[in-house]
């Protein structure tokens, strides 16, 4: 309990010096390349495209319509999220190691270094998904009434990965080994969350369940819910709650890790 | 002197290094305590206090632990056992080659540096000036601290640390570093911030000759204790009597 409100006072004590640094790690990310900012879309795009093409050309009876939309824009609105996810898991899990000159060259409130991290990365997000917006529009399929709901499921990916990345980026900097463990998850978590294929077409029921508190599926699925299945978030309420649970859990982890390792790390990097 | 406020004070400070066979050892020891290391006493119950003016050398061969007394009062590192106590906005010397974003330019290195210390950005352009002339390597500032020799990177942060107006200042070897001319230029500056009435300088060195000259109390330390805590002069006798040894 006494970490949770450290943690929440220097968020509070250093709220100036979090934006910036956010803002640093957007420059640092985009600059020196030609062609700069546009990395943040051509990247994603092309990923995209190659899922497309592999599912709607490639192989044969796939890239189907679902409920009505192009497989292309059902494919969009749930790889949007991942592509926060996956920044997270691969450099917000690494944030504290990237930032260690914060930790050992000066005083630094540590909790704070995987916020601004995700904010950067989530700056990138909200951009993604207003471009996400914009193109659903133009292929004829405005969303409606049911996109309200998008900020919270945008709130809840970015309080699951930024509470996510306080615990990874505390072990991986006592221990690359994490975060190596980490690294070498992603492709799994990838191809076994759903995000490229419908979860709705599962039919074994164990994995069903497993998928329940998969907060990867979760996210994916809220996502579809406001711009495909319209769905509302109260109409599932087994699944947020499952969310919630998994979210509690990791943030006792993290609050758990915190307390062992804060005054550790700066020894150790 | 007495009568002025304690800036720095540490209460049976102890620190203990966990040294591990290897990363894996350590990442385990988070879950399960059962797993052996071997403990190094870097700081040992040291004791002492400095009040606000003071100019204090701290000297000690290699491995006393003068560095990670240093540490402790920046605050970057935590005591084992004791309680350290700091007051007032500290700038340190430490390690000048790094502490900086190499992605960013130097200009851009001061802003943040001088956001992470707590300033604001007018603040900051007002000394903006005053860092560059006084690091003198005007024309790179716009070019990435990758790309900076490390007596490039030194002057500047030399130059960000002595000019954002400490009130406790924290010399580590630091003016070893550049060639003669900065460094008698440094020498001068660090001077010139002894000289106000409220500025608290520590300084650890081998150089007894300088700090001579700024300090006017020596501390000396050994295998993590603490030695004497006195006139400079007897410091720098006694110091020099255990190198000879």
């Amino acid at each position: 309990m006494k970490e949770l409100i450290g943690i929440i006072k220097d968020h509070i004590l250093y709220r100036q010096q979090i934006l910036k640094l956010a803002r640093a790690d957007l420059q640092k990310t985009y600059r020196g390349a030609a062609l700069g900012w546009s990395w943040a879309i051509i990247k994603p795009a092309v990923t995209i495209f190659v899922y497309w093409f592999a599912f709607s050309i490639g192989i044969k009876g796939g890239g189907a319509d679902v409920e009505g939309f192009p497989f292309f824009l059902w494919l969009m609105a749930g790889i949007i999220p991942w592509f926060y996810i996956n920044d997270m898991l691969s450099q917000g899990s690494n944030a504290i190691r990237k930032y260690s000159y914060l930790v050992t060259k000066m005083k630094f409130p540590v909790s704070t270094i995987p916020t601004f991290v995700s904010i950067s990365k989530f700056t990138v997000h909200i951009i993604l998904v207003i471009i996400t917006v914009l193109i659903f529009i133009f292929m004829g399929h405005s969303p409606d009434i049911y996109i309200i709901q998008l900020p919270l499921y945008m709130f809840l990916n970015f309080a699951f990965f930024t509470i996510f990345s306080l615990f990874a980026s505390l072990l991986s900097a006592m221990s690359k080994d994490f975060a190596n463990l980490i690294k070498s998850l992603i492709m799994a978590i990838f191809w076994l969350s759903g995000i490229i294929w419908n979860v709705k077409n599962l039919d074994i029921g164990w994995i069903k369940k497993i998928q329940m508190i998969n907060p990867v599926t979760f996210l994916a699925e809220g996502y579809r819910n406001c711009f495909i299945h319209k769905v509302w978030l109260f109409e599932q309420p087994e699944k947020l709650i499952c969310f919630a649970i998994v979210l509690g859990v990791l943030a006792i982890a993290s609050l758990w890790t915190y307390k062992k390792l804060r005054k550790e790390i700066p020894d150790v990097l | 002197m007495d009568n002025k406020e304690v800036v720095i004070e540490f209460k049976n400070v102890t620190k203990l290094y966990k040294l591990f066979k290897n990363d894996k050892k350590r990442l385990l020891h988070t879950f399960f305590k059962r797993i052996k290391y071997k403990e190094k006493r870097a700081v040992n119950d040291v004791s002492f206090q400095i009040r606000r003016g003071e100019a204090v050398a701290l000297f000690g061969k290699n491995g006393a632990g003068k560095s990670t007394v240093l540490k402790l009062i920046t605050g970057v590192s935590f005591p084992t056992e004791g309680d350290v106590i700091v007051k007032g906005r500290v700038s340190a010397l430490l390690e000048l080659t790094s502490g900086f974003d190499p992605e960013f330019t130097g200009r851009e290195n001061i802003y943040l540096k001088g956001r992470l210390l707590g300033l604001k950005d007018n603040e900051i352009k007002e000394l903006e000036e005053t860092i560059i002339e006084f690091a003198g390597i005007a024309e790179y500032m716009d070019q990435p601290v990758r790309t900076y020799s490390s007596g490039m990177k030194a002057r500047l942060g030399f130059s960000i640390n002595v000019n954002i107006r400490p009130e406790i200042f924290i010399v580590d070897e630091a003016l070893s570093v550049g060639d003669e001319e900065f460094k008698n230029k440094c020498i001068k500056k660090v001077k010139e911030i002894v000289a106000k009435e409220d500025v608290t300088l520590l300084f650890v060195t081998h150089a007894t000759g300088v700090a001579r000259q700024f300090c006017t109390r020596g501390i000396l330390m050994k295998e993590g204790k603490l030695m004497f805590d006195g006139d400079i002069d007897e410091a720098i006798k006694k110091y020099e009597s255990t190198i000879k040894k």
